[in-house]
């Protein structure tokens, strides 16, 4: 039994490139629309996407959680979205920090870009940075969007506007090289967000996901709820052999077997893989499992 | 039981991406009669014709008046279905000269409709076939006119009416076709609309911009705070343009077709800032309202001239930017200098 279930999380992890490289292609279902610089509009954009992937991407196929809350909780209309928060909670309960390094494809760029061969520099020491991604999600979410309002009531996007890379990347570059008209609007604000996404992009060459540690307020949103997820990871301290390989091992600087369901642990797996015992693996479903491992171990012992 | 657990999972999973793809279905369904009601509402623009071609005029004054009620029917031809005369365009052999002997601008449409023949449905192509034939026949009944009487051609032209688009087609000149072929190219056409302003009031496209010198069209939505954030300038530009002979109208994409609450909310945002300019709305499946699908970024501002034709590129984005509003000032003096000829 228990093999079999490692055996499932061995596989995730292993194969976890191919899943965030389906997810992406599944977030960008629309690629026609690159070249004919146009955005799908239909139905499936009335959705948001678990990741953090931009509305304005010509060939994204829902709407980006972050934008959407931020486009209602700015209207004149309303001052909170129910509606986002209900499924991003939905989401966090259901996957937590799984979607991060599983579904995002702002995640799996910068993986990708942190597979260039250079010197990688540890981001240990930085922690306190982490901490950095709550109040971009509180201050610049939704407090501003619902509080910084002209005279009719109207609050911007403000991390959409000022600290989104994603967005310069999936929307404004792509939309810019095919629409004329956009080109010439591009200023000032498109200037200060290129040079975040080059920023975040030569970071991502030499720390591992820079973006999601310190500024994702999507990324944040879930850390919340890592804790509460159904998704989570299991470490039999019978099969541990406190060789520590597992935190040596974790890209988000989380050791595993002091806190198996930590905000930064976007679930990736790498643990899993490095241990040597298999006593690492995910698990899925309500509680915390105790119960099996003290039957497991009872069949085993018998 | 970790396996029963795994199961479990996967049904749950499969369960939440079923209801999530109900969930679109749903939206699809609410959307589908919407756009059947709208669909009724979309109301071809196109004027008929007027009976003109068995007189034969007695003097000048009546041949002048025949010369340009025909080049109006040429033009309404021309801009009734924009979009498959377009497709004729691109078709056009470039390097063909476009008079040859004998043969004037509607021939040369015909010419060019039959060797595209399969780029079109059957219905496209009779139409078509049609429309040039009719073209070829105003064409030989203008030249005809204008060999009689040589002053109208200018006249019809500088008249103050307005000067249709496809007149200079009508001029029969040894000019290659290419120079022709390329200015028609170039001149896009404000797409044809019947709508209402946001009191009720009918506003027709044609009669808009006939009207006008120049007409500024701004495409916004209620909830777009660069949209909203530019309304005070657009109203200072508007009177600005009154003085000139020119109008600047508001298109607020969330009202078309004539959504009650979305006129009442626009409306509100309007009196706020202090808006006198003509807001209107049309149908969203006609030519305008697919055209207005097509903008992705707002606000998008259109400048187009008497004849109905886009002038430059669109200017996206508000005119509060510097730059923009450089740009926009630029083509509206282009439009008007080309209005006064």
């Amino acid at each position: 039994m228990d093999k079999k279930t490692s055996g499932i999380s061995q596989f995730l992890a292993r194969f976890r490139g191919w899943i965030q490289a389906g997810a992406t292609l599944l977030t960008n279902w629309h690629l026609p629309n690159f070249w004919k610089g146009r955005l799908y509009q239909g139905p499936g954009k009335t959705v948001c996407v678990p990741g953090l992937n931009c509305y304005s991407c010509p060939a994204a196929s829902g709407a980006c959680p972050i934008g959407a809350f931020q486009a209602v909780v700015g209207s004149s209309k309303f001052h909170f979205c129910y509606y986002i928060t209900g499924i991003l909670i939905l989401l966090g309960v259901l996957l937590g920090r799984f979607i991060c390094g599983f579904l995002c494809p702002f995640g799996w760029l910068q993986e990708l870009l942190h597979k260039i061969p250079t010197k990688k520099l540890s981001t240990k020491k930085l922690k306190p940075l982490t901490y950095l991604k709550y109040a971009v999600l509180v201050v610049m979410v939704f407090l501003l969007p619902a509080l910084a309002v002209n005279d009719v009531g109207m609050g911007d996007p403000f991390f959409c506007k000022y600290l989104c890379p994603q967005g310069v990347l999936e929307g404004a570059i792509p939309l810019s090289i095919v629409n004329s008209g956009i080109r010439t609007a591009l200023g000032k604000l498109f200037t200060w967000k290129f040079s975040i996404l080059l920023t975040v992009v030569v970071l991502s060459v030499v720390f591992y996901r820079p973006f999601c540690k310190w500024l994702c307020p999507l990324g944040a949103f879930y850390a919340l709820l890592n804790k509460v997820s159904l998704f989570q990871i299991k470490v039999d301290a019978n099969k541990c052999i406190s060789c520590g390989k597992c935190a040596r091992s974790c890209k988000m600087d989380v050791d595993v077997t002091k806190s198996p369901n930590h905000t930064e642990c976007i679930r990736c797996g790498m643990c899993i893989r490095a241990c040597p015992t298999n006593a690492i693996r995910f698990r899925y479903g309500f509680g915390d499992g105790k119960e099996k491992i003290t039957k497991s171990n009872t069949e085993e012992t018998k | 039981m970790n396996m029963n657990i795994k199961k479990l999972t996967a049904l749950l999973l499969a369960a939440l991406m079923v209801l999530a793809l109900a969930a679109c279905g749903a939206k699809d369904a609410t959307k589908a009669p919407e756009t059947a009601a709208t669909e009724a509402a979309a109301a071809d623009t196109t004027e008929a014709a007027t009976e003109a071609d068995s007189e034969e005029p007695k003097n000048e004054e009546e041949a002048l008046a025949l010369h340009k009620e025909l080049l109006e029917r040429e033009n309404a031809i021309l801009s009734e279905n924009t979009e498959l005369w377009e497709k004729v365009f691109m078709k056009a052999d470039k390097g063909m000269a476009m008079i040859e002997d004998g043969k004037n601008y509607g021939d040369f449409l015909l010419d060019t409709v039959e060797t595209a023949k399969e780029q079109f449905t059957d219905k496209e192509y009779e139409w078509l076939k049609e429309s040039a034939t009719e073209i070829s026949n105003i064409e030989n009944k203008l030249t005809e006119l204008e060999e009689k009487y040589p002053e109208i051609m200018q006249k019809s032209m500088d008249g103050d009416m307005s000067m249709p688009a496809g007149d200079d087609m009508s001029m029969p000149s040894d000019q290659s076709g290419t120079d022709k072929m390329a200015e028609q190219g170039s001149m896009q056409k404000f797409p044809a609309f019947e709508g209402k302003d946001l009191d009720g009031n009918t506003v027709k496209s044609d009669e808009l911009f006939s009207g006008n010198a120049v007409t500024v069209v701004n495409f916004w939505f209620t909830t777009c705070s660069p949209c909203v954030g530019e309304l005070a300038e657009l109203d200072a530009l508007n009177k600005e343009l009154a003085k000139k002979g020119g109008a600047l109208i508001g298109v607020n994409t969330f009202t078309l077709d004539g959504d009650e609450a979305a006129i009442s909310e626009a409306k509100d945002v309007l009196a706020k800032k202090g808006v006198t300019y003509q807001n209107v709305y049309f149908a969203s499946d006609g030519e305008a309202g697919k055209f207005t699908t097509n903008i992705f970024a707002y606000p998008t501002t259109y400048v187009v001239d008497r004849n109905g034709n886009i002038v430059g590129d669109p200017i996206v984005g508000a005119i509060t930017e510097k730059k923009q509003a450089e740009t926009l000032q630029k083509l509206i003096d282009q439009a008007i200098a080309a209005d006064m000829g």
